[in-house]
């Protein structure tokens, strides 16, 4: 056990620091930013369980984060039930899911499935904002606060822990699919697949696999954000720019890399905290600011940078093995 | 019974409206199709960005009559260089540098490109809706039965003028044989003295020019935001796709498959649900047809 954690040197300080900074610091805003750059990694991680280890690059996974995320709120809001009950439902609801889209897009490859996931979402996105009468349709849904464990209500040096927990989870499940057998056949089917199948790898059924654990993971954290921001409308979290999102930290970070997504979301969370601060008196809002820089940080480090900094780290270190 | 007869004089002037509005609305989707296609099928690069330069030309639009009062319709003359050389610039600055790379590199290139577009539009113009309203909009035109107005008729007839002259070009000259030569065999094109580079620099121009065309026609029919650009870059994908990628003829069937689509899904179903038909008739051609209609069949799995 100490032998493997001693190998994931930079897991083990990320994380670790993440657990004790509560007990340090007690500023509101700064342990809000923890938990948001948590939850981004831990989501980031989840989408780099499709698109990083088994190449399939999806620009729809806010489908499961959506599912998640109004499961748990309607759970709360129509049926007066507690919102564990509705992360349960929103994990079966995307495994559904998941298996659906994996074995519908099963035959695509690279544009075709990015287009087919997108289909999706916008499918969920206009069926949620039309089903009024048990979504509430555009408007939204608050979802009540109310202080407790098992109502998901907590302080914020809970959530940082609640947070936490889910980041460690996704992690797990990236450390697996990197030492496990199913996730050698998964790097297979990534690299080449018509290599993959014809050594008697079931590609097809593997893909589908690894859709549906990264869209159950995201489902998970699409419930944690939704009683932790304790509001969710259909726009936001169906839209193709948080799908975008999930990409974009893990693709700065490395796809394909454990710690990657959560280098990412550091990196792209804060960036966006720092700049809603600044830009926050400004007319037009920050949101356009923050999003002009944060398509050309997409568009240049895909194009100069395309294994991000956890890849540009190793090779850092390989060179400096080599001299 | 022969079913024409029982259709009351009532259905059949509701089902002409029906029809004359699946024309003028195919149209217009075609003359956007055809540039994603067309970039599609000679660079092998999906744009994700394609709908952005739509809204670039409708804000272009509403620019150019909001300050100088000039009608969209001659604003198009002007938006098709304009467009050209923003095309231009944009593969210079952002495409070339990705056009080897593999699709994920160029899936979040365009992807990238899309979201700084729509986001410079919203930091300078901000976000509240705009509208152009020419005269010709309040212009009501009936024949027969069916009754639309003038802006549509001109719409479509210039999309569709535009779109034939671009299927001519690709036909008959001697550029689009280079860049239909390129999009067959890159390899055989570069081998045969074809300045690759060129042929790509010239295509996305061309696309982006027919897209932003496209832009301006729509300007007076719908309203322009940062984002008006979504809705119609997702039709253009179904259509794409149905028509198979990279194929110009099958991208314009598409269109008017969209089309009737979407006006049949209106009239039964309400306008709120317009877009669920055409997003679940994309799903079952991707599931049952993915490479189009009329597309070579094993094209999605070559991961073109």
């Amino acid at each position: 056990m100490i032998a493997r954690l001693r190998s994931r040197p930079g897991a083990v300080a990320l994380f670790g620091l993440a657990a004790l900074t509560p007990l340090f610091v007690r500023d509101a805003y700064f342990l809000d930013s923890l938990v948001l750059i948590l939850l981004w990694g831990a989501l980031s991680a989840a989408w780099n369980v499709a698109g990083g280890y088994a190449g399939q690059v999806s620009i729809g996974h806010a489908s499961f984060f959506g599912l998640g995320a109004y499961a748990a709120a309607l759970m709360v809001t129509r049926f007066g039930r507690g919102p564990w009950l509705g992360m349960l439902v929103g994990v079966v609801l995307s495994l559904g899911a998941g298996f659906i889209i994996g074995f519908l897009s099963n035959r695509l490859r690279g544009p075709y499935f990015a287009l087919s996931t997108i289909a999706f979402s916008q499918v969920l996105l206009i069926g949620v904002s039309r089903w009024r009468g048990f979504t509430a349709g555009g408007e939204g849904i608050p979802v009540p606060f109310r202080p407790g464990f098992t109502t998901l209500g907590l302080g914020h040096i809970a959530w940082v822990y609640m947070a936490l927990a889910a980041a460690l989870l996704c992690y797990a499940v990236e450390v697996y699919l990197e030492r496990s057998r199913l996730g050698y056949r998964l790097a297979g089917v990534r690299e080449d697949e018509d290599a993959a199948e014809a050594l008697g790898i079931p590609t097809r059924r593997l893909k589908v696999l690894a859709i549906a654990l990264s869209a159950a993971l995201t489902s998970i954290c699409g419930s944690l954000w939704a009683q932790y921001v304790g509001f969710v409308d259909p726009t936001y979290v169906f839209s193709v720019d948080l799908s975008v999102k999930f990409a974009l930290n893990t693709i700065i970070g490395g796809m394909g890399t454990a710690l990657g997504p959560y280098l990412g979301s550091i990196l792209i969370t804060s960036l966006e905290t720092y700049l809603r601060a600044t830009f926050s008196g400004v007319k037009t809002g920050f949101a356009g600011i923050y999003l002009i820089i944060y398509g050309t940080v997409l568009i240049l480090v895909v194009r100069f940078v395309p294994d991000g900094l956890a890849g540009f780290a190793s090779r850092l270190r390989a060179r400096r093995a080599h001299a | 019974m022969d079913p024409a007869r029982r259709l009351g004089p009532a259905q059949i002037d509701v089902l002409a409206q029906l029809a004359v509005a699946t024309v003028l609305l195919g149209g217009i989707y075609a003359l956007i199709a055809v540039g994603l296609t067309l970039i599609f099928g000679i660079m092998r690069v999906v744009n994700f960005a394609h709908g952005e330069f739509l809204m670039l030309g409708m804000y272009l639009a509403f620019w150019a009559f909001a300050l100088y009062a000039v009608d969209p319709y001659v604003v198009v003359l002007i938006s098709i260089p304009v467009f050209f050389v923003v095309g231009l610039v944009t593969y210079v600055l952002v495409m070339r540098g990705v056009i080897q790379a593999s699709h994920n590199v160029q899936i979040f290139t365009t992807v990238g490109l899309s979201v700084v577009l729509q986001n410079v539009a919203l930091v300078a113009w901000a976000g509240d809706f705009r509208f152009v309203r020419p005269w010709h909009l309040s212009t009501v035109i009936r024949a027969g039965s069916t009754t639309f107005n003038l802006s549509q008729v001109v719409a479509f007839l210039i999309a569709v003028g535009l779109t034939v002259a671009l299927v001519a070009f690709m036909k008959w000259t001697h550029a689009g044989r280079v860049m239909r030569a390129t999009a067959q065999d890159r390899d055989a094109a570069t081998l045969m003295g074809i300045d690759t580079d060129r042929v790509y620099r010239l295509t996305f121009a061309i696309g982006i020019a027919a897209v932003g065309a496209a832009g301006v026609l729509v300007a007076p029919l719908y309203a322009i935001y940062p984002t008006a650009g979504l809705q119609f870059v997702l039709l253009a994908y179904v259509v794409v796709v149905l028509g198979g990628l990279g194929d110009m003829f099958g991208a314009m069937l598409g269109s008017f498959i969209v089309a009737a689509v979407e006006v049949a899904g209106s009239y039964l179903f309400g306008t709120a649900w317009k877009e669920i038909f055409y997003f679940i008739l994309f799903i079952l051609v991707l599931v049952f047809r993915p490479a189009g209609l009329f597309g070579q069949r094993g094209a999605e799995t070559l991961g073109v």
